[in-house]
């Protein structure tokens, strides 16, 4: 996984995306393909994980491209990047999330699962797979603040300073947020690969 | 064997307490196995997080986004933009002058002559003549104003008695305010002016 652990200093002697920034600032339209290229991977893994639905993502991803597009010249001079564009990206999620409403979170789906005691070989891709919806169930069923805390911070590898500035928060907000959310995730993972109260 | 560490545990496992307080958090971990085990639930857990959240798009998906991006952007890039003939800082400059301008306006005190002070009359001043009868008429009745009695080396409006007449249409009633903030000298009855 290369995209998101990248740390995101707010001012960067030389930001490596400055020149293209300047050719579209300029009028050329290209130069906003090779941006788009260069930052696609980090924009659809954001929205992805923020939003737990890959067609939701997709169309925010495209979103926060026309965004970005749209108010490229109030971008301010010396902040990074790629930070703005975390913002951004983090805005168009809460929107499409708050329009979306809640994830409903079928746990009669996960009832059953295969536990580590007895794995199978030939399953297992299946329990891979299955552990990955199990995660993805845990962080739908998050409150949203502690869902953007968890995921920029332990998914997108920001410090809890950065964090806090893309989300508009107190750094203690962020923190606080985020082992809410670890502590909610291990006892929903838990509760379900050990249904029968053992200690995982 | 120190208290348990539980509801340190979320902070700890990703560095998010201070340094002592993670010492503090290793050196109970290091005696005591209920949090030790739970420690190392937790750290599988954040492991399997890591392991479920990698971004599934390939490389068709990312193509297809930039495709869907850009033609987008080529849409909006040849529409030519709608100029404004004044830029916006200058609106917004223009928008706060007139508001602070409305504001000062609409703060300022009402224009009212206020007559310089002169001595007390030692002597009752007899009634003065009445004005001509006016009209009537819709706009503002004609106002007359003048002192009745005045404190030397005062000049704001309050500390002087001020008197406004008011002619209404008839001839006969005349309206008198006599306005001040201290106590009214002797004033003569506004009813004996009149007739």
């Amino acid at each position: 996984m290369d995209e998101g652990l990248a740390s995101l200093p707010e001012a960067p002697a030389d930001d490596p995306l400055a020149p293209l920034l300047q050719r579209i600032l300029g009028g050329e339209v290209e130069a906003f393909e090779d941006l788009v290229a260069r930052t696609e991977s980090r924009v659809l893994a954001l929205a992805w994980r923020m939003l737990g639905d890959r067609h939701l993502a997709e169309d925010a991803a495209q979103e926060t491209y026309l965004r970005v597009f749209r108010s490229l010249r109030t971008f301010r001079v010396g902040e990074r990047f790629e930070a703005w564009l975390v913002r951004i990206t983090v805005n168009v999620c809460r929107d499409l999330a708050r329009k979306r409403g809640p994830l409903p979170v079928p746990l009669h789906v996960m009832e059953g699962l295969p536990t580590d005691s007895a794995p199978l070989d030939a399953e297992e891709t299946t329990l891979l797979r299955q552990r990955r919806a199990l995660v993805q169930q845990a962080l739908a069923s998050l409150p949203q603040a502690e869902r953007a805390a968890l995921v920029l911070r332990d998914l997108e590898g920001l410090s809890t300073e950065e964090a806090a500035r893309i989300l508009g928060v107190r750094p203690v907000t962020v923190r606080s947020q985020a082992a809410s959310a670890r502590a909610k995730v291990q006892a929903f993972c838990a509760r379900l690969l050990h249904p029968h109260g053992g200690r995982p | 064997m120190t208290r348990h560490v539980l509801h340190q545990l979320p902070l700890w496992v990703e560095g998010d307490l201070d340094a002592a307080g993670m010492a503090a958090v290793d050196r109970h971990l290091a005696q005591c196995p209920d949090c030790a085990s739970a420690a190392g639930a937790l750290r599988a857990s954040q492991d399997l997080l890591r392991e479920a959240m990698v971004s599934p798009f390939t490389t068709a998906d990312r193509e297809r986004l930039r495709g869907r991006v850009l033609a987008q952007v080529r849409v909006e890039a040849s529409t030519k933009p709608t100029r404004r003939l004044i830029p916006r800082p200058a609106l917004l400059a223009v928008g706060a002058a007139t508001l602070l301008f409305t504001v000062i306006l609409w703060r300022q005190e009402p224009t009212v002559a206020i007559p310089e002070p002169r001595p007390a009359p030692t002597a009752p001043q007899p009634p003065p003549e009445p004005p001509p009868a006016v009209a009537f008429q819709r706009g503002p009745l004609p106002l007359r104003i003048r002192e009745s009695a005045a404190t030397p080396g005062k000049t704001t409006l309050p500390a002087i008695p001020t008197r406004i007449e008011f002619q209404t249409a008839d001839p006969t009633i005349r309206i008198i305010w006599l306005a001040q903030s201290n106590p009214l000298p002797d004033t003569t009855p506004s009813m004996e002016e009149t007739l």
